[in-house]
């Protein structure tokens, strides 16, 4: 076991290169210029020219790129054009943020999404499993941004019953823990509805077939109860597939966290993202792409890991 | 002797594309204590569906009619809290497919404890140790270190000792035995059939013994139900079917065992043509159209089971005729 997580990191560096190079070569050609948005109204060709040499990016791409990755073999992930703050320093402020809508969010849509496709599966084609999947296609066609957008306008606007946006209302003197959340509540439940819909799409036709199989039977024909039998026999055999999805939603939410963070101005990772890439400030463009290339990484271990656990047929070598 | 089971008139249907057709079409045997029941036919006569009937194991698309007597109770009527306590405890079942009846993710010793823990008010710690003994008793070597295997581990006839040994361990009256050698290596099959036989004696357990095999029903079995497209045609004693079987299909089946010792190296008689598939049951006998022997009558009437000797009896017009000169 021990083997063969060593083995997965260190397959892991090269792809991680592969990651950061097309990153920082993508960067690079796009259009915009960080000397020019930096200088603002205070723009000249001089001072621009100035800043761009000051900033290094005046030297070959490929110069830069090796500059850049000395540093992050050194841990140092740069320094903020914008902020002027190490971008280490700017992610572990914004992380704790993200992570806690996220945890909420993948925890909450796992157990929902286990649960309602087991009791779709096992009442396959009755009313239940039809309104059920009419609920489900609506909220998976339906964009993060658009359903967050709808919550605040009911929630926040229309009912006024929670905050439209930050971590704490900062009016209040003493926020609290109440207050803070309330400010999580809604970006957790978009995250929450966009992701449950197709993971319970998943647990319905994989617990689906493994009531087909003959364990279940005999199961059955032990005396166990039905609730046994969907939640002992038939689910043990059939959560690999979300456990897959529990990997792989990690860098996805992290991401799809972006525009929710975008909409409820909620100062996480994908804010801090959003607000570097419309202001050119490379480094932590650069610095978040890495952290995600890691957690993405670092997430199909863990599947992997799980794997090994639910089924023993599944062995590490 | 009274009966352990007493099935009477038993008829399944299934919808198919929402009409109801009928597997199995007024059934009836019983079975006493200790006896060994053959439920013989070939695949799709609803010899499987029978038994599955019985522990109301089948899908909800099927519809049951008739009566299973058990211990004073119709098996049909009862709730299904009513038919858990009988399932694994005092009528219990083993499969065809022993490489996929285990659950693969649990071990042996788990799946073989739970069995106990279901319906004996015992500890986890009291429930390892009969497992042991179970497994022990089922010709496991190494039980102790075979509890703690998964069934990936194990072999086809071992696995399904496995399943015998959950089958046993309440120490059921009746013990269902669904094809429990068709998947078994010819070897294995004769261990799998000794040892059930065994613990036919040991237990005093009677036995549902459902197969396609004469050899296993020569083996093990009292006595015999042929079963042609869902309905008994002959029901006798062992040696009142392969000695003297009345029902033309019953011969057929009999002609097609290969013989080692016959004198002169005769071909094997296949019975010609097919089953007849569920959604077309021919009227009158449903082996008409196969029996050498048929007669007009047989394509528009069905014939009752009448009775030829004690205990014997066939579902064939030639018994009417037979009786009419005498």
């Amino acid at each position: 076991m021990l083997k063969f997580i060593v083995r997965r990191i260190l397959q892991s560096i090269p792809t991680l290169l592969g990651i950061t190079l097309i990153s920082f070569m993508m960067i690079h050609i796009a259009p915009g210029n960080p000397a020019r948005l930096l200088l603002g109204n205070h723009y000249t060709v001089e001072r621009a020219a100035a800043l761009t040499k000051e900033l290094g990016l005046n030297k070959p791409i490929w110069e830069q790129y090796f500059i850049w990755l000395g540093n992050i073999l050194h841990g140092n992930l740069g320094q903020s054009y914008v902020y002027n703050e190490p971008v280490t320093s700017l992610i572990l402020q914004a992380l704790p943020h993200t992570l806690i809508i996220v945890a909420v969010a993948v925890l909450a849509a796992h157990l929902f999404a286990v649960f309602i496709g087991s009791i779709q599966a096992y009442y396959k084609d009755t009313w239940f499993d039809q309104v059920a999947t009419v609920v489900n296609y609506f909220l998976y066609s339906m964009p993060s941004f658009w359903l967050g957008v709808l919550l605040i306008i009911f929630f926040s606007i229309t009912l006024g019953w929670l905050p439209s946006g930050g971590i704490v209302n900062n009016q209040l003197s003493n926020p609290g823990f109440g207050d803070w959340v309330r400010h999580l509540i809604l970006p957790s439940a978009t995250l929450f509805l966009v992701s449950v819909a197709a993971w319970a799409r998943y647990m319905r036709s994989s617990m689906w077939n493994a009531l087909l199989q003959d364990y279940v039977r005999t199961a059955r024909m032990k005396g166990a109860s039905e609730f046994r039998v969907v939640f002992v026999h038939a689910l043990r055999n059939s959560i690999l597939p979300l456990i897959t999805l529990f990997g792989l939603s990690l860098p996805i939410l992290l991401s799809g966290a972006l525009f929710v963070e975008e909409i409820f101005n909620y100062p996480g990772m994908g804010l801090l993202f959003w607000d570097a890439v419309m202001s050119r400030d490379y480094p932590i463009i650069m610095g978040v792409t890495v952290f995600i290339g890691v957690v993405t990484l670092v997430g199909n271990l863990i599947a992997d890991i799980l794997y090994g656990i639910v089924d023993p047929r599944i062995q590490y070598k | 002797m009274s009966h352990v089971i007493d099935v009477e008139s038993l008829s399944v249907e299934f919808n198919i594309n929402n009409q109801f057709f009928k597997a199995v079409r007024d059934v009836s045997f019983y079975i006493d204590s200790g006896e060994t029941l053959g439920l013989v036919g070939e695949s799709g006569c609803g010899k499987s569906v029978t038994s599955l009937a019985i522990l109301q194991l089948l899908t909800k698309s099927a519809r049951i009619h008739g009566q299973v007597q058990y211990g004073g109770n119709d098996l049909l009527l009862l709730g299904s809290d009513q038919m858990r306590k009988i399932r694994g405890n005092e009528i219990s079942m083993i499969f065809q497919e022993p490489m996929t009846s285990l659950n693969p993710v649990y071990t042996i010793g788990a799946q073989i404890a739970e069995a106990l823990l279901l319906h004996k008010n015992i500890s986890r710690k009291e429930a390892n140790r009969l497992a042991v003994e179970l497994l022990h008793k089922v010709g496991i070597p190494r039980p102790n270190e075979i509890l703690k295997d998964y069934p990936h581990q194990l072999s086809g006839g071992m696995r399904q000792r496995v399943m015998i040994s959950i089958a046993m361990s309440c120490n059921p009256k009746l013990l269902i035995a669904d094809e429990p050698t068709t998947a078994l290596d010819v070897t294995i099959q004769a261990q799998i059939l000794e040892l059930m036989r065994q613990i036919s004696d040991d237990f005093n357990t009677s036995i549902l013994m459902i197969t396609h095999d004469l050899g296993v029903v020569a083996e093990t079995c009292d006595r015999v139900a042929v079963m042609y497209a869902g309905r008994i045609v002959e029901q006798g004693k062992v040696d009142d079917i392969f000695f003297h079987p009345q029902h033309p299909y019953t011969k057929g089946l009999l002609n097609a065992i290969p013989k080692i010792d016959a004198e002169t190296k005769r071909r094997l008689e296949p019975i010609s043509g097919n089953v007849p598939s569920l959604t077309r049951m021919p009227a009158g006998c449903a082996f008409a159209p196969r029996c050498p022997m048929v007669m007009d009558k047989c394509r528009t009437d069905l014939p009752d089971l009448i009775p030829i000797d004690d205990g014997h009896y066939s579902r064939c017009w030639l018994n009417n005729l037979k009786e009419d000169s005498q």
